[in-house]
């Protein structure tokens, strides 16, 4: 897989659709994960995704650079969600329908799952996205560092500092589980 | 260690998730025995990875996610259709690439082509003829044996090329079938193929099988002439030809020169027909001898008779009567044929007289008719037989001239004031020493007069007549040239007398309004009242024996008034009217110009000289054309213009532009993709 890659993302600049539908397949996870770290919602991180796919797809021959194809997704897409999330902004987050799912499975949970949730929100941006992509997909560094277009070995303290800071902002909820 | 304390977030993430090295764990490890706090902290980490991990599970894409983003990317960019997918997987192909951008600049400069009209022909001919010399090439052999060759004439221009084409012109061609003897019936058949197709002039006399009426009269010419030459096979052995031939000659001596004329004709097998000869006022002879000579030996004779004298010119003529000769042979034929009936019908049928005096009188035209038509073949006969030379023979002069004679030509040209009344002056001259022999008076339609005259003068008088006709105008050129022409013979005689001839007289007469002044003045005279200055000007020119030749007033806008007097006084009288002209006002601009005429017997006090003369006055101040409304005017209207010229300039640069900004967008394109390509394969080459 890895030897090829390069040769399906070039195709896939080229205008070959099947390659291209692999691209979808590898990286739609952690596009969803970037658009679902900015814009917490589920249903619009999908359609964020599915945006950046056809955007994508007709603006490709701008990529010079094939191998950066992964990272050039990347910044559609969180430019896309962000565009999204800039436009609700006055509304307050969307902190229902999700949650009350999860709410008739466990009541305590669903507190715990809240302060979590507002815990996420006031982070900055980078360290919400490195998280979502770290925990959403079990990414290795590096190729978060990829994703995120970050130099060789910046994640570890960008998510160093968000766990810290969620340890600190979630210190009463995380003694009671303790 | 206080590094590792420090670290403690960074570090702990990265334990919960195994990204660090054997070393930095241990000594993380190590620090985390050591340190409470950290111990702690490590503790709520562990904590906080895990909730996170649980909430985050959740909220994940589910399994179906790739797919759905898949077909949902299809349902949004459809496929497309066969025929363009093809083309742009085509345009992927770098040779593809190159190819479109070639056919584009193709296509461009054709499109050019036929904007400007060139056309593309020359390149189509050079391929065509590049591929014929090719199929030369390729089978030289089958040229020579069919009419390839034929095809590619005047094509192909190599060497090659051309050694085929000519190599099977120079083969001779097959010969003609042998030319038998010709009976006298067979010849009378095949004649009227040949009548009117030969165009040869030269004498064929090699008629050896001649009807047998030609034999008869002709005999003795017949035996004589040389058996046969090649050239005498052919179609011409048969015509009838009658050459001629005339020369002049000039001779010493004219007796001599007969002599030996008579000779040259003795020898060959001619005669002398006829001479004459008269004697001329110089004491010199002339005169012409005609000569008969067998045609085959005219040639010769000519040289031989070229040798007594100097030629002067000559003349050979040859006249076919093939077609005249065997007419009147077969109207000969039939009319012998009527005699033998009307004989026959005289002896078998003699009963009635009346009928037999019929008979006769038929008989006897009949006869007639046959004389005739013989005497003309034998005339025609006798024509072909013998070539007929006519030689002009004249004496040369070499003798002394007899006398001279002086001849005088006088030109004469005259202006006058009145063409008319001068011209009958000359011609009330007229007595039998002075002739007139052409007199014309011309009149244009703009009124303009001219005359000529041509007079012939006694000798002793034409001094006085041409001194007395020179005095009636004005001379303009007056010429002599005297010719003396020697008399009866060309050399310089120290006795011969000198006589004078009659003077002959052109005098051409114009009127002097025609005449270029001698001298050309201009000037300008400012003055407030310009009309009552120019009458002034008016009577002083009149004054001064001046004419007005022409006068023009005008005033412009500013209220300047103009007015331009031309006219003409006698160079006499010219230093008057200058004086007089500066009492009108101030003179200003004052320019001459004098047109000498070296070697001209002209009279210079009378000769005219011109004067232009413009009086004018100042205008006003402000003019009508200015001030504010004619300026806004004018300002309004040159911006129009302006903005107009610039339009036309915008459209001027577009026609210039838009070709090359499609090129230029066309390579910019192509360039673009090509790197594009370039830069992908590197890539995939790393």
């Amino acid at each position: 897989m890895d030897a090829s890659e390069p040769a399906i993302y070039r195709a896939a600049i080229q205008g070959d659709r099947a390659a291209f539908e692999m691209v979808i397949r590898s990286t739609s996870r952690s596009l969803f994960a970037i658009a679902y770290g900015i814009l917490q919602s589920r249903e619009e991180a999908e359609d964020v995704v599915q945006d950046t796919f056809v955007k994508a797809w007709k603006s490709r021959w701008r990529v010079r650079d094939s191998v950066k194809l992964p990272a050039w997704l990347a910044t559609i897409a969180r430019h896309r969600a962000r565009d999204l999330a800039r436009k609700r902004r006055p509304e307050p987050l969307p902190e229902d329908l999700e949650s009350h799912e999860v709410v008739e499975s466990a009541g305590q949970k669903a507190d715990l799952d809240g302060e979590v949730r507002s815990a996420l929100a006031q982070l900055p941006e980078l360290h919400r996205l490195a998280l979502t992509l770290r925990y959403f997909e079990d990414l290795d560094y590096g190729t978060i560092e990829q994703t995120l277009g970050l130099t060789n070995g910046a994640l570890r303290g960008i998510l160093g500092r968000a766990l810290g800071l969620m340890r600190k902002r979630l210190k009463p909820a995380l003694a009671s589980i303790g | 260690m206080s590094t590792t304390h420090e670290q403690i977030d960074e570090l702990l993430a990265a334990d919960l998730h195994d990204e660090l090295t054997a070393a930095e764990r241990d000594e993380f490890h190590a620090h985390l025995v050591e340190c409470a706090e950290c111990r702690q902290a490590f503790q709520e980490g562990k904590n906080m990875n895990r909730i996170l991990n649980e909430t985050m599970a959740d909220k994940k894409a589910d399994a179906a996610f790739e797919q759905r983003m898949v077909s949902r990317f299809r349902d949004r960019v459809p496929k497309r259709s066969g025929l363009i997918s093809l083309i742009t997987d085509l345009m992927r192909v770098r040779a593809v690439q190159l190819t479109a951008a070639t056919a584009l600049l193709l296509a461009l400069v054709q499109t050019g082509r036929m904007i400007t009209g060139d056309s593309a022909m020359p390149l189509k001919r050079s391929e065509y003829i590049s591929s014929t010399v090719e199929a030369d090439r390729d089978k030289p052999g089958a040229n020579r044996d069919s009419g390839v060759f034929a095809k590619t004439d005047g094509r192909s221009k190599t060497a090659d090329a051309l050694q085929q084409k000519t190599t099977p012109e120079e083969e001779p061609p097959p010969p003609p079938p042998p030319d038998k003897p010709l009976t006298p019936v067979e010849s009378l058949r095949q004649l009227p193929s040949y009548v009117g197709n030969t165009k040869t002039k030269k004498a064929e006399f090699k008629d050896e099988k001649a009807p047998a009426s030609t034999a008869e009269t002709s005999a003795e010419f017949v035996e004589e002439k040389p058996s046969s030459s090649p050239s005498a096979v052919g179609p011409t052995a048969n015509r009838k030809l009658i050459r001629n031939a005339t020369a002049e000659l000039e001779v010493v001596s004219f007796d001599e020169s007969i002599q030996k004329i008579t000779g040259f004709a003795a020898e060959e097998k001619g005669y002398v027909a006829t001479t004459s000869s008269e004697k001329q006022a110089n004491g010199k002879l002339r005169g012409e001898i005609v000569v008969k000579v067998l045609p085959d030996n005219l040639d010769r004779f000519l040289g031989r008779v070229h040798g007594i004298g100097e030629l002067k010119n000559q003349a050979l003529t040859t006249e076919d009567v093939t077609k005249a000769y065997f007419d009147t042979e077969s109207r000969l034929k039939n009319a012998r044929l009527m005699e033998q009936r009307l004989i026959e019908i005289l002896k078998t049928k003699s009963k009635d007289v009346a009928d037999l005096l019929e008979v006769e009188k038929e008989l006897g035209r009949v006869r007639e008719q046959i004389e005739t038509m013989q005497g003309e073949l034998k005339f025609m006969d006798s024509q072909v037989a013998f070539a007929t030379v006519t030689i002009t023979l004249a004496e040369k002069n070499m003798n002394l001239p007899a006398a001279f004679l002086l001849k005088e030509k006088a030109q004469l040209s005259l202006y006058a004031t009145e063409v008319e009344k001068t011209y009958n002056e000359i011609k009330a001259l007229a007595s039998p020493k002075v002739q007139i022999t052409t007199a014309q008076i011309d009149r244009d339609n703009t009124g303009r007069v001219s005359a000529r005259l041509s007079l012939l003068l006694a000798p002793e008088d034409s001094e006085s007549v041409i001194a007395k006709i020179k005095g009636m105008a004005r001379v303009e050129n007056f010429q002599v040239t005297t010719e003396r022409v020697s008399q009866g013979g060309d050399g310089l005689g120290e006795n011969a007398k000198t006589e004078r001839d009659k003077v002959e007289l052109n005098i051409t007469l114009s009127r002097d309004e025609q005449e270029t002044a001698l001298q050309q003045t201009s000037l300008r005279i400012r003055t407030p009242e310009v009309n009552d200055k120019t009458k002034q000007l008016r009577a002083i020119a009149e004054q001064q024996g001046g004419r007005i030749r022409s006068s023009s007033f005008s005033r412009d806008p500013n209220g300047r008034e103009y007015s331009t007097v031309s006219l003409r006084v006698p160079m006499k009288n010219y230093n008057a009217l200058m004086q007089a002209l500066n009492g009108l006002g101030k003179v200003e601009n004052v320019s001459v110009r004098r047109d000498d005429r070296p070697n001209s017997q002209i009279d210079e006090s009378n000769a005219p000289a011109d004067v232009s003369i413009q009086v004018y006055s100042q205008g006003n101040i402000v003019s009508e054309e200015t001030g504010i409304w004619a300026t806004l005017r004018r300002t309004i209207g040159q911006g129009a213009a302006a903005l107009m010229w610039s339009v036309r300039m915008i459209g001027v640069a577009l026609a210039f532009l838009a070709p090359w900004a499609l090129i230029i967008g066309a390579v910019g394109w192509v360039a673009r993709r090509v790197s594009r390509a370039r830069a992908a394969r590197k890539q995939s080459g790393t």
